[in-house]
């Protein structure tokens, strides 16, 4: 090119010599302003001109009438060549439209639609080919094709009223393209509109839609590139050209992961299930600083409750659930986040299965636990794997599938499933699976991640620093990319991950924060399940019931809750039941709430602290604020939010190893949390309960399990609100004292008791939500307290092991071990810690102790969890209900060895200690309001963990019936549970024994807590119930609701147990609320403690 | 009509002025001709469908412009664009090219214009599309380029007065377009892009350059016929010439931003590879010299020359790369440097 062409002049002049000389010419020197004065005088010169032309007017309008400024010569031969050709002769004419089109669609034959559209129905578009919306008159002109699949095409277009671009997707003249292009619609549109107005939460933008050529168009916000191309590309060229083995920064890949979360939050809000997440998916918007990404491509999103197709996900992102064939929810989401993390991280793919059985035999083999020893197997949980579609396709069953619903889960953390070798498959389906190379040296996740080349020339520090996090990445990522969909964080709980945070990573304290939450919603969704036991049968539709049901109960309860779920509802619209989902999803927020509520709704949060104290209405209140979800939390708040604390609590101690654990595991997870609430409350237990609702319909059941939670909460803001009084006196913080209240729940329970009984319980009402929120919060942020917890889960886990072992004696004992420890740990309290510790030991040498927890996290069996928690959930009942009356009284320290000496007897000790909490409660009742308050509290707690138990027991049962799968039997066992509740099933449950009998003591319990409610509580409690109701409506409704449906669940007043424990729990917040006015629910229930104690 | 010719201009040793009776646009200098003399053919800016073409001569010698009224002739629009055959083939007469609704050509002879054929494209007869500039192949002089708001490069081979290809080029209206090789030109357009094309390969074009702001329009380019590696572009309404590499696209080398207001037109010293002049509504003519690096505040022009109103049009001369050919209102002034 250089030597393109001879240069005239330069033969002449030498090309490096000749200068301009100063002839003409002067040399430069700064200009003044003199020159803009004469541009204005040349324009006023044109002016004249022009204005004596025949054509001013038009020229005059044209050029003058708008902003633009009058344009020099050059302008008007170029841009304005057409004006002034006309100008100089009227007659000209120029068409756009004959201008030579280029096609952008191939093939550019027009075959159908009278010739628009091509051969594959697509529209032909071609460069400047005008889309209009024939209403509005809008024009979008084609500029691009930005890419096309089987939907149809994208293009890029110049939406000429705004001048900007907008990305169009064009959908193809098909019916079935068009209506699922309607879905997209709607589903952006509401996102957009009702749940994101303010374009906060990293979903793209949904500007326009219209029908063009029979082309259903939709106009979304334009964005740059996506990660998958663009980022990954840029990374594996810096991979390859720069410093080898550069990933992307931890710092970027931490950003967009809480970006990402942002958006998935919104989603499980919304009840919508994006079904497609993938790098390719989330867009990079590099007009703004810094970087942001988006969410996009809805096309293949559904709402929770109609998830009808059953292929969706690309493979190397989709969830174990789907693979397999069994009911999905927005967990599937979080798992395909955790995909993308890991590759934004390692530049590749985690699963690249050629496959889907090559896809699997990844995910079993990089997410075992390794090491040099021995490497644990893990694979999806039985439960799932029981029910799932596809199972056949990829496991060979070992086991007896009896056994499995006795043992819920073998104690080993052993399936009776086991996958299929290469050979086994290749005998199966007579051809070889596609196995794709490794890509990776590394077997597990870990190894992967912590062995993946560091960048270059790093110092000892920053290497150390990345070692850190990179152990934060993988425990972040453990929690995303977890197998059974019930454990699997949610959105609310990853981003409370040190590594999204950013905070120091220590192993101890993730795992509690997050999981909490999770299993609490779970919970709620459990208390649902009951009701939604229904749903499970029904499938995804019947979540949405359960959801109504929420919403009915919301309303019977109160006014305001009604409001909640109306808000919750109003803004979802149609997503009505999905509100209720998204309900339960805030309840996560008001469970975590409680404790992570108000982490992630500040707003709500509050609200929803206010609510808890207020009650129903000051939740409705709240709600409004908060939104649905703040509803859902007032309900969680008034109902579960003490329960959510109470999970919170459990939540911290389980949380590291899987916050859905409940969820997925119900009976496991739950046990989890409830191992670590077991000990706690029975809110636990109630989680396992939701947990294993929620194992049926996950997500409508983690939502509705929120619900659940809320009783579980309550029975966790029991056991945490005596800690938290114990705490608040500690520490003024709410937060510090969920944080001291997990810890302290789950010994605590016992020990808060111990130190105040009832005082806990009015806690739990006064500020219940509040510590609960707080122990959320705390349990984020304090690892002390979360490890506390968590040793006390591990405790409640053996104690579960041990309870499961020995149904009767393991609860107790749970609970005495977690005590103890937590007493220890944090105070020594006198007659209560050593009765306490008493206990505990006695639990403990009952119960195996010990390690189960660890091993149940480890070894992921939700089943085994499950019977833990199921135990430590009783124990932790019992342990409540002890303290509860101890407290109060030295009678209750009586009380409580004997029922100690009951549990550890016999597993039926529930009963007795619900008589004598039942006992104890009409006592108090009978006392002074603020005794009986007191009473109730404690009851509310007592009901609480009964509740909680109850309804985990319910919640077992019914998860069990309505999650349908693993427990069919239990369901058979769940109704009587429901009826059961009232504790006379326990029997029915054994099946489950721990659960059952849990259930029966919950429902002995509830007898007493579910007796306000019901029969127990009968009238006397009544009054109070009815207080508590009517200021717990949410809990009441929630019973009410819940249980209205499922006539079980009436009985199942148990849950209405565990919501109404909370309502109790709330009620009495609510009482000391109401009475008390918003405000003081601490305060006020410290008084009551203090008037109580 | 305009008989007053040679009285008309003023003269200054450096500087010769030629008055037009009405507003000057379009211009061009005629490539070493057979005399001595060069010719230079002046559009006029007339809102009116009759426009006019002069052609004057300039004989550097006496500092003289005479006027040729017999070669003046009718044109229908005002021209966007003239040009003379880069090489002329002819010994007794020069070949002119004018853009406007449609592509003509002109023979120039030493006393009357001849017109030879009218260029069009269109397949409509109601409708036109009309070009906004076009540009001369000077290593395949048969070989001519135009630009058109239809988004369209047509390339003409005018010995046989067919088109050799068109081009769906742009995304927008064409409004220049530069011959680099004999089978590479490269055009800008209202969509913001200046693209490089090959008539080897039709089915690509290289886009090098796109205006910051997406569809700023770009008004005209000017190809390094000394260093192809360098062109430079003018956007609509900005002051900044666009110095751009085709080496490293999307990047500009260097952006020289001294005027006052939007530049007009930009012409490349035939004699050197690193000097360039604009002019623009600043009524100034700015000669730059591009430094090897750019200095932090931006590159100051040499030297300078301040017109009486916004300058819209300039040429350098090959044939006396001494001189540069400005028009501004209704005159047109030939500066020596």
């Amino acid at each position: 090119m250089d030597e393109g062409s001879p240069s005239n002049g330069g033969q002449e002049l030498g090309n490096t010599w000749w200068r301009p000389r100063e002839l003409s010419f002067r040399p430069y020197t700064l200009q003044n302003e003199a020159q803009s004065l004469r541009v204005v005088v040349r324009k006023s010169e044109l002016w004249n001109r022009l204005s004596t032309s025949a054509f001013a007017h038009y020229a005059v309008s044209k050029y003058f009438g708008g902003l633009r400024r009058w344009s020099g010569l050059v302008a008007r031969l170029t841009k304005d060549i057409v004006e002034t050709y006309q100008i100089c002769n009227p007659q000209f004419k120029f068409s756009e439209d004959l201008n030579p089109k280029r096609y952008l669609t191939t093939p550019s034959v027009g075959v159908l639609n009278d010739g628009y559209d091509n051969a594959n129905s697509d529209l032909i578009l071609s460069v400047n080919y005008a889309l209009v919306n024939l209403e509005t008159h809008r024009r979008y002109i084609v500029k691009d094709v930005l890419g096309h699949g089987t939907f149809g095409q994208v293009a890029r277009c110049l939406d000429v009223e705004t001048n900007s671009f907008v990305a169009v997707k064009i959908i193809k003249n098909q019916p079935a393209y068009y209506q699922q292009a309607l879905v997209e619609v709607s589903i952006l549109t509401t996102l957009n509109r009702k749940y994101d107005p303010e374009d906060k939460h990293h979903i793209v933008r949904i500007y326009d839609y219209f029908v063009h050529q029979r082309h259903l168009c939709i106009c979304f916000e334009l964005l740059d590139t996506n990660l998958g191309a663009d980022i990954l590309q840029l990374f594996r060229y810096e991979l390859i050209k720069i410093n080898q083995f550069r990933g992307l920064s931890l710092s970027i890949v931490q950003l967009f992961s809480k970006q990402i979360l942002r958006g998935l939050a919104l989603l499980k809000d919304a009840g919508i299930i994006h079904c497609d997440l993938k790098p390719e998916n989330i867009l990079l918007c590099t007009s703004v600083k810094p970087a942001e990404i988006k969410i996009i491509d809805f096309g293949s999103a559904c709402m929770e409750d109609r998830t009808v197709y059953s292929y969706i996900q690309s493979r190397y992102y989709r969830s174990p659930e789907v693979l397999l064939g069994y009911q999905y929810s927005t967990a599937i989401d979080m798992w395909s986040f955790g995909c993308i993390v890991a590759e934004l991280f390692l530049g590749l793919p985690l699963f690249p299965g050629a496959s889907e059985f090559d896809l699997l035999r990844r995910m079993i083999q990089i997410l075992g636990y390794g090491s040099v020893f021995c490497v644990v197997k893990r694979q999806p949980p039985d439960y799932v794997l029981k029910e799932a579609k596809n199972t056949s396709k990829f496991f060979k069953c070992v086991g007896i599938v009896h056994n499995m619903e006795n043992d819920e889960v073998a104690m080993d953390g052993r399936s009776t499933y086991q996958p299929l070798t290469e050979i086994d498959y290749e005998a199966r389906e007579m051809k070889k699976p596609l196995i794709a190379k490794e890509y990776f040296n590394q077997k597990t996740l870990e190894a992967i991640v912590t062995n993946y080349p560091y960048k270059k020339n790093l110092t000892k520090e920053d290497i150390f620093r990345e070692s850190q996090i990179r152990l934060a990445l993988v425990d972040f990522l453990k929690g995303l990319v977890e197998f059974d969909p019930a454990k699997r964080w949610s959105p609310f709980q990853a981003s409370k991950h040190p590594f999204v945070t950013g905070e120091p990573f220590t192993c101890p304290y993730i795992p509690p924060l997050e999981t909490p939450r999770v299993p609490v919603a779970q919970n709620i969704k459990v208390d649902h399940h009951p009701g939604a036991g229904h749903w499970f049968a029904a499938g995804l539709s019947p979540n949405v019931p359960g959801r109504n049901r929420f919403s009915l109960h919301n309303s019977p309860h109160f006014p305001v809750v009604p409001y909640a779920h109306g808000n919750s509802y109003g803004s979802v619209g149609s997503y009505g039941s999905y509100n209720d989902g998204t309900g339960l999803g805030s309840s996560y927020g008001s469970y975590g709430d409680s404790g992570g509520t108000f982490a992630y709704f500040s707003p709500m949060g509050p609200s929803g602290m206010n609510m808890h104290p207020q009650s129903g209405v000051s939740v409705l209140g709240s709600s409004p604020d908060a939104r649905k979800r703040i509803i859902q939390y007032s309900h969680g708040n008034g109902l579960g939010l003490s329960p959510s604390a109470g999970m919170f609590v459990p939540l911290p101690l389980g949380t590291s190893p899987s916050q859905f654990t409940p969820p997925s595991s119900y009976g496991q997870v739950s046990a989890g949390s409830p191992g670590h609430y077991g000990p706690p409350s029975p809110a636990r237990n109630s989680c396992h309960g939701s947990s294993f609702g929620k194992v049926a319909a996950v997500s409508h059941y983690n939502r509705r399990k929120s619900w659940g939670y809320s009783g579980n909460p309550q029975s966790q803001e029991c056991s945490s609100s005596q800690q938290w009084q114990g705490q608040f006196i500690d520490n003024t913080s709410t937060v510090q004292a969920e944080g001291q209240a997990t810890s302290q729940l789950n010994v605590g329970s016992p020990s808060h008791l111990q130190s105040n009984p009832s005082a806990a319980s009015w806690k739990q009402r006064g500020s219940s939500g509040i510590t609960a929120n707080s122990s959320a919060m705390q349990n984020m942020p304090s690892s002390s307290t979360r490890s506390s917890n968590i040793q006390v889960p591990h405790s409640a886990e053996a104690a579960h092991d041990k309870s499961e072992a020995s149904q009767s004696l393991p609860d107790p004992g749970d609970w005495d071990p977690n005590y103890s420890e937590l007493t220890k740990a944090q105070r020594p309290l006198p007659r209560l810690w050593v009765l306490v510790a008493l206990a505990t030991i006695c639990a403990l040498t009952i119960t195996k102790a010990t390690g189960s927890c660890g091993l149940r996290r480890t070894a992921g069996g939700g089943e085994a969890e499950r019977r833990p928690e199921n135990a430590s959930r009783r124990s932790l009942q019992v342990f409540q209900n002890f303290l509860a009356c101890c407290w109060p009284r030295t009678n209750g320290l009586l009380r409580f060895l004997v029922i100690l000496a009951m549990c550890l007897l016999n597993s039926k000790c529930d009963g007795f200690s619900h008589s004598c909490f039942s006992d104890e409660q009409l006592l108090q009742e009978d006392g002074s309001d603020e005794s009986c308050i007191t009473t109730e509290f404690s009851k509310g707690l007592h009901l609480g963990l009964a509740e909680s138990s109850i309804g985990v027991g319910r919640v077992n049962r019914i998860s069990s019936t309505s999650s349908n799968l693993p427990n069919q039997r239990q369901n058979g066992p769940i109704q009587a549970f429901s009826h059961v509740e009232v504790g006379s099933p326990p029997s029915a449950h054994d099946p489950q024994a721990g659960f059952t009998r849990f259930m029966s003591k919950p429902s002995h319990l509830m007898p007493h807590n579910s007796q306000n409610s019901p029969s127990r509580l009968g009238q006397p409690p009544a009054q109070r119930f009815n207080y508590m109701r009517p200021t717990a409506p949410q809990g009441s409704e929630w019973n009410q609701n819940k249980f209205q449906p499922p006539s079980s669940f009436n009985s199942g007043g148990p849950r209405s147990p565990g919501s109404s424990s909370f309502n109790n729990g709330m009620p009495w917040g609510r009482r000391a609320n109401n009475p008390i006015s918003n405000i003081p629910p601490a305060s006020r229930g410290r008084k009551d403690y203090g008037r109580i104690v | 009509m305009e008989n007053s010719s040679q009285e008309s201009h003023l003269r200054s040793e450096n500087s010769v002025t030629y008055e037009s009776p009405y507003q000057l646009y379009a211009m061009a200098l005629s490539s070493a001709s057979a005399s001595r003399h060069q010719r230079i053919a002046l559009g006029s800016f007339i809102e009116d469908f009759n426009n006019r073409v002069d052609i004057v001569s300039f004989d550097p010698e006496t500092l003289s412009i005479k006027t040729h009224p017999s070669l003046s002739f009718d044109h229908p629009y005002p021209p966007t664009k003239l040009m003379f055959q880069p090489t002329s083939l002819r010994k007794s007469s020069d070949l002119l090219a004018s853009s406007g609704d449609f592509l003509r050509l002109w023979e120039v002879r030493d006393s009357s214009v001849e017109p030879l054929t009218v260029l069009n494209n269109s397949k409509s007869s109601e409708f036109c599309a009309p070009l906004t500039s076009f540009d001369w192949n000077e290593i395949e002089p048969k070989r001519l380029g135009t630009s058109s708001i239809d988004t369209t490069c047509t390339i003409w081979d005018i010995e046989r007065g067919v088109v050799e290809t068109q081009l769906i080029a742009h995304d927008k209206e064409v409004y220049d377009i530069c011959w680099g090789e004999a089978r590479v030109f490269a055009s800008v357009s209202a969509d913001g892009s200046v693209r490089i094309f090959d008539l080897r390969d039709k089915e690509h074009s290289t886009i090098i350059y796109e205006s910051p702001q997406p569809d700023t329009p770009l008004l005209r380019l000017a190809w390094n016929k000394q260093d192809l590696r360098y062109m430079a572009t003018v956007l609509m309404d900005s002051n900044k010439v666009v110095i751009l590499d085709i080496r490293s696209p999307t990047m500009p080398v260097a952006e020289l931003e001294r005027h006052k207001a939007g530049v007009n037109a930009i012409a490349w010293a035939p004699q050197s590879c690193r000097h360039i002049c604009s002019v623009g509504d600043d009524t100034q003519a700015l000669i730059w010299e591009l430094p090897p690096v750019a200095g932090p505040n931006g590159i100051d022009p040499m030297s300078m020359y301040s017109a009486g109103s916004e300058i819209n049009q300039l040429q350098w001369s090959a044939a006396q790369p001494d001189w540069i050919a400005i028009a501004f209102s209704n005159k047109m002034q030939l500066l020596k440097v």
